[in-house]
């Protein structure tokens, strides 16, 4: 994972959450296993080992109470302030997108240069972002629940009929991303792929006005 | 036939964890099945729409008819032995639950016969797809059904349970003198009471969406699917913990039975117990933070404080470990086998409790490995465990120890196998519930060794049934107390007769076996 590269920089806000708690789980987990396998090596039955009569140590009892307490605090305290950098929005994207989602398929609206991509599931549809720009994507659901995921951006958000789901992504690293519906909606829901192309501004304009005149 | 009309606790509850134990040979299947599917990437041995109800209905059997009711079977037969109580509260009433149950878990069995097949939405089935006429037919009204019966069972067992806990415990038998298993099931028995109420009500709902146009979940009609989420999770998280802390009742006694030792630091796992169960009803939304539409930060920070609670039972496990005398038997070393692989399920549980890391994890195989550690690797080998441990008082007979301590490498090598792999495929972006996959990154060679792992753990699984037919065939003798534990149920003969006790040994504290050596 330390070589893996977000495509936005959303993603490296959540990447760093993910190498934290990667990093505690690691430390703490290390330990707890050692204090459960050190004993079958100590105290074998086999090896006349006779039990001890003990039923309680309060002072210690006490400690591994507030230790994991506070360990917990510290990663709430980092969740926190990462969420926090992640949803933000800002009020003036480069671009706005509608996406769509639909058994079993996506449909992405650019409002304001007035093109339209709809994909079938043979034909999973495209979505461009322009590079190192803020995009302001604006999801919806026409009939179930679904989820918009870019596995390489480490963010999804779920479509959910009624209801409109807001948030930025800021590519930066150009190429193509895989995408794909993440909540169980039905039969299609394996080929409700998309892919998302992250171009430099001047091919981004281009793939605009590309898919401007190939609009119905 | 005796058994048909039996009230006797002890025959209840072999009935119910043996019932438990044939539907999870059904769960088991069609767990082989996808694995089957899995193991290529772009395979299309089986269409989508049977795919979908073998994932639904393995969900739906494993959680609803192994893995919650074998500890309520367990604590059955159990909790009226280690008070020192003839029998349930309520023994009538403790057939009929048997029975719903077994006749729940048939009805939503039928819907594989059903026109349109069984149930195909996921064991959630979340509204409104599972509302939809097309590919939710006969069969999710036989899901509704059959989990409307079990959730009565369920409720029922609970409300006898506490009873007896409370008013049917022996002369000397104080709360506080109760065995770890006895306390953790009056915890269970509690939440069963705050959670499956709402899972009723939610059932209910969606049976007047689907045929008397309620339109609860439908949005097109002013109706509200973010209901539902938190409807069915409110049901569904604390569900999460009836499913675990049987187990760590199983678990404590095991440990303490073979470190010769008792309990370390008993007062504080009891009150862990009862911290676990009220916190479990605050954290449901954590199953819904990629909505959008919850107060991710309020259901984070709870989610998190229940390490604290689950971290102290590691510490007392570890503790009565600490200067033991260790036998290493078939039990203990599902018991040692059940602490590593459950507390990978607990660390990655803090992970994905985390909001920025759940928007990775969520609806992938991260989450399915996560809690695939808990239920198998948690408490199915505390099943599998249980078993072993307590299979010689339920039957008089002793279980081969070495086909246990093989069975026992098999599934824990099987078992990790197969899921310490998914979560890198989660990280990598293969979704749950998807009936292929493209062939990108490791998923081909990831979703192989888990499909490698999933057939070692269905020989280890040969093995304990292998072992446990074995032992009718051979009949070797347990006696009463064959390891020297230290609760009631090992006062009595193996099996007990019919009431029991014919006499209890004085009760002086939370081992009176070891007292009287």
């Amino acid at each position: 994972m330390g070589a893996f590269d977000p495509g936005t920089s959303q993603g490296h806000v959540l990447l760093g959450d993910w190498q934290i708690f990667l990093w505690t789980a690691a430390i703490v987990g290390a330990i707890v296993v050692v204090l459960i396998l050190l004993p079958l090596f100590l105290w074998r039955r086999r090896d006349g080992a006779a039990p001890a009569r003990f039923q309680g140590n309060p002072p210690l009892e006490i400690a591994y109470t507030i230790l994991p307490l506070l360990i917990v605090l510290g990663l709430f305290w980092v969740t926190l302030t990462r969420e926090r950098r992640v949803e933000a929005q800002t009020p003036t994207p480069y671009a706005v997108v509608h996406v769509d989602a639909f058994r079993w398929s996506w449909r992405f609206v650019y409002p304001a240069e007035g093109v339209v991509v709809t994909g079938t599931p043979q034909h999973p549809p495209e979505m461009a972002l322009p590079l190192g720009e803020t995009t302001g994507i604006v999801l919806v659901s026409d009939d179930v629940d679904h989820s918009f995921w870019v596995p390489d951006f480490l963010f999804k958000r779920d479509a959910i009929p009624g209801f409109v789901n807001r948030f930025d992504l800021t590519p930066t690293r150009a190429g193509v991303f895989r995408g794909e519906c993440a909540e169980f909606c039905g039969l299609g829901h394996t080929d409700m792929t998309f892919s998302v192309r992250v171009l430099p501004l001047p091919a981004y304009r281009a793939w605009l006005a590309a898919h401007r005149s190939a609009a119905p | 036939m005796s058994w048909l009309s039996t009230t006797d606790h002890k025959r209840i509850g072999i009935l119910y964890m043996a019932a438990s134990l044939g539907f999870f040979c059904i769960g088991s299947a069609l767990a082989a099945l996808i694995r089957i599917q899995l193991a290529r990437p772009d395979q299309h041995l089986i269409d989508p729409h049977l795919y979908n109800q073998i994932f639904t209905m393995h969900g739906t059997l494993m959680i609803f008819f192994v893995v919650a009711p074998f500890g309520l079977g367990l604590a059955n037969y159990l909790v009226p032995l280690q008070i020192g109580a003839p029998d349930m509260a309520f023994p009538r009433l403790n057939a009929f639950s048997v029975w719903i149950f077994i006749l729940g878990g048939l009805t939503v069995c039928s819907g594989l016969f059903a026109a349109g097949g069984a149930a195909a939405s996921g064991w959630t089935a979340y509204a409104p797809l599972s509302e939809l006429p097309v590919g939710a037919g006969a069969g999710q009204d036989l899901w509704i059904a059959g989990l409307l019966m079990t959730s009565i069972s369920s409720v029922v067992t609970a409300i006898n349970l506490l009873v007896t806990i409370l008013l049917y415990r022996a002369p000397g038998m104080t709360m506080w003198r109760m065995p770890i298993f006895t306390w953790e099931m009056a915890a269970t028995s509690l939440l069963i009471l705050m959670a499956f109420p709402p899972l009723m009500t939610t059932l209910a709902i969606l049976l007047v969406d689907r045929h008397l146009g309620g339109h609860f979940f439908d949005a097109n009609a002013g109706g509200n699917p973010i209901l539902y989420q938190h409807l069915f999770w409110f049901f569904g998280h604390p569900e999460v913990y009836v499913m675990i802390l049987p187990y760590f009742g199983v678990i404590t006694e095991i440990v303490s039975t073979f470190s010769r030792k008792p309990v370390f630091g008993y007062v504080g796992l009891v009150i862990s117990a009862f911290a676990i169960a009220g916190l479990s009803m605050g954290v449901w939304a954590h199953h819904m933070f990629t909505t959008g539409e919850v107060s991710n930060p309020f259901f984070a920070g709870v989610s998190f404080l229940i390490a604290v609670p689950t971290g102290i039972k590691f510490f007392n496990w570890i503790g009565t470990m600490w200067k033991g005398s260790i036998e290493l038997t078939t039990p203990m070393l599902f018991a040692i086998g059940f602490m590593l692989n459950f507390l990978l399920g607990g660390i990655t549980g803090v992970m994905v409790a985390s909001p920025p890391i759940d928007f990775q994890a969520q609806d992938s195989y991260f989450v399915v490995s996560h809690f695939h550690y808990v239920l198998v690797g948690g408490s199915l080998f505390a099943i599998v465990g249980a078993v072993f441990f307590w299979f010689p008082k339920f039957s008089g007979f002793r279980l081969s120890e070495r086909l246990g301590t093989w069975c026992f490498g098999l599934l824990f090598v099987g078992f990790n196998a197969t899921f310490l792999p998914m979560y890198e495929m989660g990280f990598e972006g293969m979704p749950r519930r998807v009936d292929t996959y493209a062939n990108v990154g490791h998923l081909a060679v990831l979703n192989l060794i888990a499909s490698g792992g999933a057939a070692i753990m269905g020989a280890g699984l040969v093995l304990f049934a292998i072992a446990l037919v074995l032992a009718f065939v051979k009949r070797v003798p347990a006696g009463d107390n064959p390891w020297d534990a230290s609760t009631l149920e090992w006062a009595t003969t193996s099996p007990p007769p019919e009431h029991n006790f014919t006499e209890l040994p004085p009760i002086r504290s939370e081992h009176p076996l070891w007292d009287a050596r």
